[in-house]
């Protein structure tokens, strides 16, 4: 999912550039007003994890691979698309430059796709579920954040002329919609264990808030 | 910091590393969704990176492309770096709010 160098030019690049220096401000705005000072440990382990486990690609058929994201994972844990926004943020940069792991002039648009989409559609998509079922609405919400993360990919890079749109989507949303389900799999494992281990941090059956005001 | 919220870091962090160890020997190398798709659209789907990193693909160059070693290394490294930096910043953010707070 990573969008390497070379695939989108200047100067279209600048414009998800643009976008992800927007998000990284609400998203550190999030963290100044909202981020539960009790949660930061969980937030940098939670972070730590996320990039550990993204080197981990996990056959799929078709000779392709896929790995987790983590961004409705994060959406949901905190109660916020902008925590997303933050931790994959940081992963991505440091992925970028550190690993070429993403083009550094790539760097916008995978944070616009893994921390924009992938946290705002994981977020929604559980908030709109959650109260028919928990585990199934976080299974549901990881599955489409990196579902729709793709198809945006594949939006972008038509746009950018780099895939004809018609196979980049069919492709891209084959592919994810697989991979999907490793994301989905996963984020319900770690939301059921961290409810288990932390209920004073995290609980599906409530919000932080009416945690955190006990 | 809490007794409690020690053990959840140090656990964590442990599952962290166990991940970042693993992932070299177990991680699949079949080209990920978006590379697949590149390799079926593109005729030419090669890229060039527009600048070198220093541990390009998680390795060490010093120790060969192929040693898992450098992999290990790489990846517990960038675990490491990761939970510093989102410690720190989120707590540099934190602080400057409760600075104005009271």
């Amino acid at each position: 999912m990573h969008v390497p160098d070379g695939l989108i030019l200047f100067p279209q690049y600048l414009v998800y550039y643009a976008i992800a220096i927007v998000v990284i401000f609400f998203a550190l705005r999030w963290a100044r007003n909202s981020l539960d000072e009790r949660a930061i440990p969980l937030l940098a382990v939670l972070s730590a994890g996320i990039f550990a486990i993204q080197a981990m690609n996990i056959p799929i058929p078709f000779g392709t691979s896929g790995h987790m994201m983590g961004a409705a994972l994060i959406a949901i844990i905190f109660a916020s698309p902008w925590a997303a926004v933050l931790v994959l943020s940081i992963v991505l940069i440091l992925q970028a430059v550190i690993f070429g792991d993403g083009g550094i002039t790539a760097l916008g648009v995978n944070i616009f796709n893994m921390g924009v989409v992938g946290g705002f559609v994981g977020f929604y998509v559980y908030k709109g579920l959650k109260n028919f079922n928990g585990k199934a609405a976080v299974f549901t919400a990881a599955w489409a954040s990196i579902f729709f993360a793709a198809i945006a990919a594949a939006f972008e890079l038509a746009m950018a002329g780099a895939f004809p749109l018609d196979l980049g989507l069919f492709y891209m949303g084959g592919f994810h919609a697989v991979i999907g389900l490793i994301e989905g799999a996963i984020t319900v494992v770690v939301v059921v264990a961290l409810q288990n281990v932390r209920p004073d941090l995290f609980s599906l059956e409530q919000k932080p808030s009416e945690v955190a005001s006990k | 910091m809490s007794p409690k919220n020690k053990k959840f870091l140090v656990g964590g962090i442990a599952i962290a590393l166990v991940i970042a160890v693993l992932a070299p020997f177990m991680a699949s190398s079949n080209p990920d969704g978006l590379d697949s798709t590149m390799e079926k659209v593109m005729q030419n789907p090669e890229t060039e990176p527009a600048f070198e990193s220093p541990l390009p693909d998680y390795t060490i160059p010093a120790l060969g492309e192929e040693n898992p070693l450098g992999g290990v290394i790489a990846l517990i490294l960038g675990t490491l770096l990761i939970l510093g930096i989102a410690y720190g910043l989120s707590i540099i953010i934190k602080k400057k709010d409760g600075k104005k707070n009271t």
